[in-house]
């Protein structure tokens, strides 16, 4: 009897804990599809949804990355070379590739720092004017923070990361925005309060403007 | 064309083989997500988010379990690890009920039992509530599950014991008998 009334409620959750809605599943499509793929498919089929514009940005953003990195490698290597070999040297676009070529960290990590750096101003910029009264931020305000949110994964997962100060401001940032995407759509005025109480007990805003400073100092 | 022909057109870059496969899991990992955190958009970017890393490192799996095992693995995972930095962030556990509105389906239940119900599950720890949602809420089966979180089947039997303990026990100043 007991067994049997708990498997009703059970039964009775199975309905109504959390019933999943209808979705659309074409528009997720596009956005992994824009991600994953990239190309003139996933650029062309801009949607409303603000979301997956950022994801389709994070594939562009890697590439850019990447290419800034190879770019930055490539100018590192060539500026040391010229540094210490013979002004006349040929081989100017080929040291990128030699393995016996100086290395130089500063030189690896500076694509990297010109990246966070415009980064840390541009989110700076955004949770300063995050609205401190109750009203709900715009499509263009959370299409930004959506943007951003998928550029502080990709640092999360990138050499920029590797200190753990610029870790844990990260890991606080992605935290922050994934809120302000939310806030889209919402009147929930706790929801805002939550984020600007976040944004003053981890001194977020104070940390982000001292990890620029940093960057700009190097 | 089976699944092994799919995944390989996939790694080549098939858009048409990855939509395919795509189509035949999303539902699902649609459900688990929605089910896992009771929010929609959440949801959303989670599958996306599953999808995106199921493709980026398709070229990984090895095919010792089922796709659908090793995807709902990769969402579990998005999942946890996101909805603990939105717990850490919105610090009081009735933000995220507000979220999922009980619905009126299901007459013939006390709507209050059902209520406390919800919130029990709610209350449960991760390992507990993402082991009874899919279990019994989900319709998983043990070894399923025992697959997707990486733990013996044993494990999960124990799991889901003990949150229906749980469950019963915090339901039970209403329905005494459950105590």
């Amino acid at each position: 009897m007991t067994d049997e009334r708990f498997e009703e409620l059970m039964r009775d959750a199975k309905k109504t804990y959390r019933t999943p809605p209808t979705a659309d599943f074409d528009s997720m499509w596009k956005s992994i599809e824009g991600a994953y793929f990239g190309g003139a498919m996933g650029q062309s089929t801009a949607h409303h949804n603000e979301r997956p514009r950022g994801l389709q940005h994070s594939a562009m953003r890697w590439v850019g990355l990447a290419a800034t990195l190879v770019v930055g490698i490539g100018i590192g290597r060539m500026s040391l070379r010229l540094d210490h070999a013979a002004p006349t040297h040929p081989a100017a676009t080929n040291v990128a590739v030699q393995p016996d070529a100086p290395k130089s960290d500063t030189a690896m990590a500076r694509p990297y720092e010109l990246e966070t750096s415009q980064y840390l101003g541009q989110t700076a910029a955004l949770l300063v004017s995050l609205p401190t009264e109750v009203k709900t931020p715009d499509a263009q305000f959370a299409a930004r923070a959506a943007d951003l949110l998928t550029r502080t994964r990709l640092l999360m997962d990138s050499p920029a990361a590797s200190s753990p100060s610029m870790h844990s401001l990260l890991d606080d940032l992605e935290l922050v925005l994934m809120q302000v995407v939310r806030l889209q759509g919402s009147s929930n005025r706790t929801d805002l309060e939550l984020i600007n109480r976040a944004l003053e007990q981890r001194d977020v805003i104070p940390r982000l403007r001292t990890a620029a400073a940093d960057i700009s100092a190097n | 064309m089976s699944e092994p022909d799919l995944i390989a057109r996939v790694l080549a870059g098939d858009r048409i083989a990855a939509r395919e496969l795509y189509d035949a899991h999303s539902p699902r990992v649609f459900r688990l997500a929605f089910r896992l955190t009771g929010d929609a958009d959440l949801a959303r970017e989670f599958t996306q988010d599953t999808f995106v890393r199921a493709f980026g490192q398709l070229a990984r799996f090895r095919g010792d379990s089922a796709l659908s095992t090793w995807l709902h693995r990769i969402t579990v995972t998005v999942v946890a690890n996101a909805m603990r930095k939105v717990k850490r962030f919105r610090e009081r556990e009735t933000d995220l009920e507000d979220v999922h509105p009980i619905t009126s389906d299901g007459a013939g239940v006390d709507p209050v039992l059902r209520e406390r119900l919800h919130r029990a599950i709610d209350g449960l720890s991760e390992i507990y509530r993402t082991t009874l949602i899919m279990h019994d809420l989900e319709g998983y089966t043990h070894t399923e599950i025992a697959e997707v979180l990486g733990v013996a089947e044993g494990t999960c039997k124990s799991r889901l014991s003990q949150a229906r303990a749980q469950l019963r026990a915090a339901l039970a100043d209403l329905a005494p008998e459950f105590g």
